[in-house]
Parts: C-alpha cells; structure tokens; sequence
C-alpha cells in the first residue's frame, strides 16, 4: 500500500472488504470443530512467521529523535512567534486585544497603554504556553499577522517561568530587518492570491 | 560435613544468585530488543552503545525511587510478598544441573547446588510455591484490579500445576527416576534419542503449561496491562515492584532450562559441546517467550480455565495411559 | 550438629507460624503464616531424609490448598481485622485444651513405652519415592484405591452440584431470553 492510498480520506471509494467470521458455534460439537480447526490450521504458526520475517528483513522505521528530526509542516502549530514589521522591526502587535479575549484556554495576558502620540502600545505582553493547547484561534483572530505559529517544538523546561518568556517569541529585531523573517503560510495567514481580492476602494460596489 | 563442601555450597549459591540476576536483567534487554525488531522498531538505543547500558540506568532508577507503601495496604504481607516471588524464582534455580561435574584444581564440582533424587517433585513444589507472590501482593494491596489479578493467578496456578504434573508424568513413567541428572542421562545418545520426539505431546503440554505459570503473552493475564492496570504490582513502586519483575523474569529462565533438560536433552553427554549445546537450547526457548509475545494475542480467562481442563487435562490423561499400554507391551 | 541445629529451628518457626495463625486477627497474615507453617514442616520430611514426602507436603498443602483458601478469602476484604463473636471463650478453650491434650498423649504413649518398630525397615538401595510406591501398591492398596474412587465420586458430585446451568450463556442470549429466563426462575422460587 503506498502513502497516497493512506492519505486519501474518501473512505467509500476505497476497496474495503469485509473478513469473513464465521457464525458463533452454539452446539457442542460446532465447538469442538471450531477448537480442532483452530488449533490444526496453523494460524499460530503464521503469526510466528509474519514478526520472525520482519525480524530478519531489519527494515527498521525508528527515528532517531534527538539526532534525527521529522521535517514540519509548514501549517505545523507549535509555540508562537511575535512578528515584526519588516523594514523598521518595530512589533506588529497594536493591542487590540483579540487575541486575549478569544483565547481559550485564557493564556494571553496583555496590558496596554496610551503613548504620548495617543497611539495604543503594548506594555506587557505574555502567552504562558503552559497552559496553551496550541488551538491557532489567536493566529487565526490576529488583524496584524503579529501573532503566528512557529515549528519550535520543543518546549521543555524545568522552570514554569520559562513558558511565558516573550523575549523568546519575538522574532530578533536583525532578522527582521534583514528581511529573513519568514511569513507565516498557517493558520490565519495571507493567502497567495489575496492581492487580487484587494479593492482599492472597498465600498464601491 | 567438611568444610569445603561447606565453601562449595555457600560458592555454588552465590553464582547461581549472580547468573540469575545477571540473566533476569539481560533477559530484560533482550526482550525489549526482539521486540523492536520484530515491529521493525530499533528499542533501546541511548543508554551506552546500542542501550546496552539501560539495564544499569533501570536498575538504578528502581533502586533510588521512593518506596511507597500506600495506606490501607497490610503492611507486612504487602513488603514481603516482591521477596517471595524472587526468592522462589532463585531457589527453584538450586535443583538446575546446569553442567556436567568437572574436576577444577584437584576437586571435583557438581554445578547443581542441591542433587536431591526428587529433583523434579522440588522443582514442581516451588513452582507451586511461586503462586505467593501475586497472591499475597495482590490481596494486600486493598486495590481491586490487584484482586482480580490474585484470582486469576491463583486459578492458574492451581489449574495449571495439574497440567505440568500429569504432563511429565508420562516422561517420568519411561525414565522411571524424578532426578533431573537420571533424565539428562537417558537422553545422552545425541538428538535422536531426545524426549521430546518419544514424548510430543508431553512437550507441547508442559511448554504450555509453563507459559500459563509465568504468566507469559498467551496467558499474560495476571498483570495483563490493557485491563487491569499492572494487576497484583498495581500498588507497588520502585525496588519492591523491580523484584517482581526480576522474578518473572528469572522464572522464564528457570523454565527454559527446564524444558531443556527435560526434554531437549540437558547437557548431552557432559562435554564441553554438551554444555554449550544446553545454553543454545536455553536461549532459544527464551527467544521463543519473547517470540510469542511478538506474534500471538492474548486469550480470554475463561479460555484459559476452558482449555486447562477441557482441553489439556484430557489429552495428558490420554497421554499416561497410552504411554503406559505401550510401556506395558 | 547440624541436624539439631536445623531441627530446633524449624520446630520454633513452625510452632510460631502455627501460633500466629490461631492468635491473629488479621485474616492475611493468618493465611501467610500457615502457608509459611506448612512448609517448615516439609523441613522435617527433608531431615529426615524423607525427600519424597518432604516435596509432596509442598505441593499438596502449600501449592494447592493454600490457594483454595485463599480464593475463599478474596470474597473478604482481608485488609481489615475480623471481629470474633465467642458467646463462652472459657468452654472453646477448655474443650480445644483437652482435644489437643488428647492428641498429644495418643501419639506420646507408644514412644515412651518404646514399641514402635518400623514394619517396612528402609531397603538399601531404594530410592524414597520406590520405596513410598512399594508399600503403597502393597500393604496400602485397598485404602489406597478406595481413597481414589472416593475422590472420583466427590469430583463427580462436585461436577453435578456445580454444572447444573454449564450450557447457559448469559453473553450469547437475547435479552428477552434473558428475561424469560430470569421470570421463569422467580416463578419457580415463589
Ligand atoms: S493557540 Fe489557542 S490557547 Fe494558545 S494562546 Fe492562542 S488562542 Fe490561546
Ligand atoms: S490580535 Fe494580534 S494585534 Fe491584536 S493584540 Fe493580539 S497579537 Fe496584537
């Protein structure tokens, strides 16, 4: 079987069978046939064979984690990364506040403040991932694609302070700069033919 | 009683300890090893080169874990009952032949700790004997699934010694001796004359047989993992559960050597080859413990109890009688 | 030396074992402690160069009737200690001493008046358990197969009592077999 016949979901199309279970014997003799043919077919002795031949081909599918890794998939929701605004790095958060009030799981803490310009801006700003489930919903909700999903997927740590660190999310402001920040292509991304959709004046219709 | 009978015993009971925990620990890797081979997994692989090293980082880790023993539990019984299994695990171990006698610096060694001429019937009641240790854990453990894992052991154990005893009793009745040493010597003139072509039926009986009393995959029912939690090890933790593990595990050895001598004949005639050719046949049987564990699933207890004594019995019934009309004529 | 040595010291475990079986309150440790007594005593056998019996003692008292009562105990929860109801505890130990009295002075007289001679004297060269056959299919033959057929009618019996609904399978039936079933067995009850 390859890994396309795996992947296709459409189950109907797909050439399922049935195995054949014969009816519960209810006589005593059906059972006593039952018992001999059981014991006299073999079937033991080819499961033996089937793990015995896997043993010797040594067709091993172990990953080795720490030293080998499974690549990720691009949509792969793992902890969050802060953006920020290419050329002049400054954050692309506005405090709106969306994605506290939709988080789920109430992980998103922010507090926010008017600056002398009477623009918003974000004083402090926390995910604590430990209590995330990494639903997507505040990568989805964001206005700004400010909050997206990383790969980064290991998160262990032995200090509970260490889950909420925001220093840790925010893209370096070089990489940002630079331009080797990568966009986000998951959930609540820019789709690749979004700039057809633009109007350049929204309500003429 | 001279003194150097004395060192010999006190000498032959550390080794045996030794080799037994030795071998219940490796038995450990093995079986985690075949096992990942087997589902074309690697296993163990960090832990020292190829894991070889997880067997100290177990042992380790068991040894310093914090000894619970929970609040309603009996105390006493409850701490005893790891001991009991291991222990009955060592000392069935004492009646092994595990080599032919040979003479080291001018002095002869037997390496069988105790040639009692009843070799076998020691060997049945220490098996019997084995039973304590799930049951005294499991009714101590004021926890229901260790309960039910006490039942079950307790009808296997009582079921099942039926079925070993019948079983070797038609290999018994040909050699006519209960010493292991006489049943190795019967079967001395190389693989023909080996029990288990004379007795098959016996044989397949008595591997079933041992199957069921240490608790292996087909009959993995006392502390079968998918119901009933780790049954009568449930409530215990750290050293006292790694004794009931060591115990299974050097039940499966004590087993293996079994079968071997009794049937797949022993040492052979007492050469080096002979004692080699007994480890060989040791180590396979082993394999195929950890082999069915791969390949077979699970039966069902009442299957168990069905087939004990509306299959089993029956058949090694038969089986004496046959054995004596032909013996008779 | 050694013997001795052995002997009182699995005559004092035995004795222990045996006390904390009666004296105890708690229905495990009971249990243990007999098993444990039981197999102290099968040290005697092993002194006594009686292998044979030494072994089968193990198995028979140990393996397997231990562990019929301790499926009776697993009906009990064994982690509590049992509360004993004794209306008189003066007539039960006056009654118990005597009978144990009794049982002592049975078996102490013919050693003391010192006219016990062994009738089957050890054959030289016999094995423990041919020499446990021989008198056994000799002497012992009648007892010994009326005790057999016994056994057969008691396991018989036990067969009869215990299977009278073997062909019944609550997991096989439909339920309202199984209501038939069960209207039919208050039917008969009332
Ligand atoms: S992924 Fe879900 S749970 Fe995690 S911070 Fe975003 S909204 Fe909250
Ligand atoms: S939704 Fe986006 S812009 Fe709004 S507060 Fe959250 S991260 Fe900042």
């Amino acid at each position: 079987m390859s890994l396309e016949q795996f992947q296709d979901r459409n189950v109907a199309e797909q050439n399922y069978f049935h195995v054949d279970i014969p009816d519960y014997p209810t006589t005593g003799w059906g059972k006593v046939k039952r018992a001999a043919s059981r014991t006299f077919k073999g079937e033991l002795f080819v499961g033996l064979w089937v793990v015995f031949r896997e043993m010797i081909k040594f067709d091993i599918h172990t990953v080795q984690y720490p030293k080998e890794k499974l690549p990720v998939g691009p949509r792969y929701r793992a902890v969050h990364e802060m953006q920020r605004l290419f050329e002049s790095g400054t954050e692309r958060c506005i405090g709106c506040g969306l994605c506290e009030k939709i988080c789920i799981s109430n992980c998103i803490r922010m507090e926010t403040k008017l600056d002398e310009n009477s623009r918003k801006l974000v004083t402090d700003y926390t995910i604590n991932l430990g209590r995330c489930i990494f639903c997507g919903y505040c990568a989805e909700v964001c206005p700004e694609l400010a909050i997206v999903h990383g790969p980064r997927y290991e998160n262990v740590s032995d200090q509970r302070a260490h889950f909420t660190d925001f220093s840790d999310m925010l893209t370096p402001i070089d990489a940002a700069i630079s331009g080797t920040q990568k966009e986000f292509d998951g959930f609540g991304a820019v789709t690749p033919h979004e700039d057809e959709r633009v109007k350049t004046t929204p309500l003429a219709y | 009683m001279d003194i150097a009978f004395l060192i010999e015993t006190v000498v032959k009971i550390v080794v045996i300890l030794l080799v037994f925990s030795a071998l219940a620990g490796f038995g450990t890797y093995f079986e985690r090893k075949v096992l990942a081979f087997m589902q074309r997994r690697l296993g163990p692989m960090h832990v020292g080169p190829y894991g070889l090293l997880q067997i100290a980082a177990d042992g380790i880790k068991l040894f310093t874990k914090e000894d619970i023993v929970p609040q309603n539990v009996v105390g006493p019984i409850f701490k005893i009952a790891p001991v009991i299994t291991a222990a009955t695990a060592f000392m069935a171990a004492a009646a092994i032949p595990f080599m032919p006698s040979f003479t080291m610096f001018g002095y002869e060694v037997h390496p069988i700790l105790a040639d009692i001429n009843i070799g076998i019937l020691y060997i049945l009641g220490v098996m019997g004997i084995g039973l304590y240790g799930p049951l005294l854990g499991g009714l101590a453990s004021a926890n229901k699934w260790a309960l039910i894992s006490t039942a079950r052991a307790a009808s296997i154990f009582i079921s099942y010694e039926v079925i070993t005893g019948l079983a070797l009793l038609a290999p018994l009745m040909m050699v006519g001796s209960l010493s292991l040493i006489d049943f190795n010597n019967y079967q001395v003139g190389g693989i023909a004359s080996w029990i288990v072509w004379s007795q098959p039926v016996a044989f397949v009986l008595f591997v079933i047989a041992g199957f069921a009393e240490t608790g292996r995959t087909p009959f993995h029912l006392v502390a079968n993992d998918h119901e009933i939690i780790d049954g009568f090890g449930t409530e215990y933790s750290g050293m006292r559960w790694g004794l009931f593990f060591i115990g299974e595990y050097a039940n499966m050895f004590f087993i293996s050597f079994v079968i071997a001598i009794l049937f797949l004949g022993g040492y052979g005639d007492g050469s080096g080859l002979g004692a080699l050719a007994l480890l060989a046949k040791v180590s396979f049987i082993f394999f195929f413990f950890l082999w069915t564990r791969a390949a077979w699933p699970d039966v069902r207890p009442d299957q168990l109890m069905w087939l004990c004594w509306k299959v089993l019995m029956p058949i090694a019934v038969i089986n004496i009688v046959i054995t004596g009309i032909v013996m008779m004529f | 030396m050694f013997e001795a040595i052995a002997f009182y010291l699995f005559a004092f475990l035995t004795i222990v074992m045996f006390s904390v079986t009666v004296f105890t309150k708690q229905a495990l440790y009971a249990l243990t402690a007999l098993a444990a007594g039981m197999i102290f005593i099968s040290a005697f056998y092993f002194l006594l160069g009686a292998d044979f019996l030494g072994a089968v003692q193990i198995i028979v008292y140990t393996g397997a009737v231990m562990a019929l009562y301790a499926f009776g105990m697993m009906f009990f929860d064994t982690t509590r200690n049992v509360k004993e109801y004794g209306r008189s505890p003066q007539i039960i130990f006056l009654l118990s001493g005597m009978i144990a009295l009794l049982i002592v002075i049975i078996f102490v007289v013919p050693i003391v008046s010192e006219n016990i001679t062994a009738i089957y004297p050890v054959i030289e060269g016999v094995g423990n358990s041919q020499a446990v056959g021989m008198v056994l299919f000799t002497k012992y033959l009648i007892p010994f197969e009326v005790a057999a057929v016994m056994l057969l009618v008691a396991m018989i019996a036990g067969i009869v009592l215990a299977g009278k609904k073997m062909d019944y399978s609550l997991t096989l039936m439909e339920d309202e077999e199984i209501k038939l079933a069960e209207e039919s067995k208050e039917k008969a009850l009332s």
